[in-house]
């Protein structure tokens, strides 16, 4: 039988906190910035103009399509090739972008969908301007039927992150397998890892909830809204 | 067919509309929807617009504050033309208030939120004279005590009436209803009617889509008849409705007026009558 045992990881925990911070870092950020152009691209793809809508298809196609790793390798080995070489976060950071933004355009793309198109009537006829209306009137609608499958993309950033060991970046997977391999109990490393995911996870949620519930406040008094 | 305006309102001031209608044709496609719609509006003047569904009534309304782009003819607001393509029209619009069949209420907001989104953000008046106004409002609108509520939390007929305010917050010059009371659950209707008319009784100028026959004949100034995306028939309400010129008007204020419309008409008077 396997002698598990834990203690062996104690040493080790000096240097989690500083990988822990590098994926709440590179998740963070991939997730602001793809949410940023999902907007953009889930707007596109409604657009008028058939080049700005083919543009963002088939931009979205070829991501979704495209595991995280491979999209991954091209950045951070495909582009040295052609005399971009990126740091290993940026590289890692790249990618998880290109990646999410793909999921979050859909996202975002069926809040659109959602706003009634009197929404717009009502905006356009009080004078506004483009601009104004998404920001005052379509974006909080979008980001009030979006944020519960924000939630779900948002884990996926964090799940995604631990592929970004590969350009070696230093985060919660890049400890698990350092540690494993230094000791070689990676059975132990991989249940250490395994819970700080889920708090990392278990937390975002959670904090997702409670701005939602602070921004459609609302809800909470029962209303639609 | 298309009529050059015979109501006494024209007569009045022929030289100055606010808005002028001109031949204007709408199509969809291979559908016309407006078939030369020619009239003007003076100042002050409450013109109700009556005839079957789907007679392009409502996308006339539309045409006006260039949410529709036409295809023929010419509409001249306040001296401007109304040209949906350029961004002129923005402008134009802040002029023009509309109040949409379905409210069209912003359901993020408050009532009163809803109702100074515009006027801070395009018209970027001061938060809190905007919010001053706004009460003022909702008290003409007889809603005070709803200001905090979200349009979720009301009535259709409290919904529709934060619209009117909302539109009426934006100091406009025509404030243009589309089947307003369409949707409403019949009572709460009244009040809605109410409001509208307190608007004509202070001079606004309106222009209103709607089959309230009671209200178009004891508010309206004029009434133009539309069928098939042409004005039929335009002239004082009291002339559309007891005598029509045309057959095709004839045969809609019959079918219309039903004996039991024509009960619902007289209450509905009687309980318009603040006096």
């Amino acid at each position: 039988m396997y002698d598990f045992n834990i203690e062996a990881m104690y040493p080790f925990f000096d240097k989690l906190p500083a990988a822990i911070w590098t994926t709440v870092e590179i998740s963070f950020l991939a997730t602001i910035f793809s949410a940023i152009l999902g907007i953009f691209l889930a707007l596109m793809r409604r657009s008028d103009r058939l080049m700005l809508r083919a543009i963002a298809t088939t931009y979205v196609e070829i991501i979704r399509n495209m595991p995280l790793l491979v999209l991954l390798y091209l950045v951070f080995f495909g582009l040295p090739a052609f005399g971009i070489v990126l740091s290993g976060f940026l590289s890692g950071l790249i990618a998880l972008t290109l990646n999410s933004a793909a999921f979050m355009t859909e996202i975002f793309r069926a809040g659109l969908i959602a706003v009634p198109k009197g929404q717009y009537e009502a905006a356009r006829s009080q004078g506004m301007t483009r601009s104004r209306m998404y920001l005052s009137v379509i974006l909080p609608q979008i980001l009030r039927v979006s944020y519960a499958p924000l939630g779900n993309q948002i884990i996926g950033v964090i799940m995604g992150s631990s592929i970004m060991m590969i350009a070696t970046v230093e985060e919660v997977t890049a400890w698990m397998n350092n540690t494993g391999a230094v000791t070689y109990r990676y059975f132990e490393a991989f249940v250490v890892v395994a819970v700080v995911y889920l708090v990392l996870c278990q937390g975002t949620n959670l904090l997702r909830n409670l701005l939602g519930r602070l921004i459609f406040k609302s809800v909470a008094a029962g209303g639609r809204w | 067919m298309s009529t050059e305006p015979k109501s006494p309102g024209n007569g009045r001031a022929q030289q100055n509309p606010i808005l002028r209608v001109e031949g204007v044709v709408k199509r969809f496609g291979e559908n016309t929807i407006l078939n030369d719609v020619s009239f003007n509006v003076q100042p002050g003047e409450v013109v109700v617009i009556v005839g079957p569904s789907g007679t392009g009534k409502s996308t006339f309304l539309r045409c006006v504050n260039g949410l529709e782009d036409i295809q023929g003819g010419r509409i001249v607001f306040e001296g401007q033309t109304v040209n949906a393509r350029s961004r002129k029209v923005i402008a134009l619009r802040r002029r023009i208030g509309m109040i949409f069949q379905n409210f069209n209420l912003y359901p993020h907001l408050t009532a009163v939120e809803n109702v100074t989104i515009a006027p801070i953000k395009v018209l970027r008046e001061p938060r809190d004279s905007a919010k001053e106004r706004a009460m003022e409002l909702f008290r003409k609108v007889r809603l005070e005590h709803r200001a905090s509520a979200y349009p979720s939390e009301m009535s259709g007929g409290e919904q529709q009436r934060v619209a009117i305010a909302r539109a009426l917050a934006m100091n406009p010059s025509l404030m243009m209803f589309d089947e307003p009371t369409s949707a409403l659950d019949p009572e709460t209707v009244g009040d809605v009617l109410t409001v509208m008319e307190e608007l004509a009784a202070d001079g606004s100028t309106m222009l209103v889509v709607t089959h309230e026959m009671a209200f178009a004949d004891h508010v309206g100034d004029r009434m133009l008849f539309m069928d098939g995306g042409s004005i039929i028939e335009d002239g004082p309400p009291e002339e559309l409705l007891r005598n029509p010129k045309e057959e095709r008007t004839r045969q809609f204020v019959n079918s219309v007026l039903r004996p039991d419309t024509a009960r619902r008409r007289q209450s509905n008077g009687a309980a318009a009558d603040p006096g």
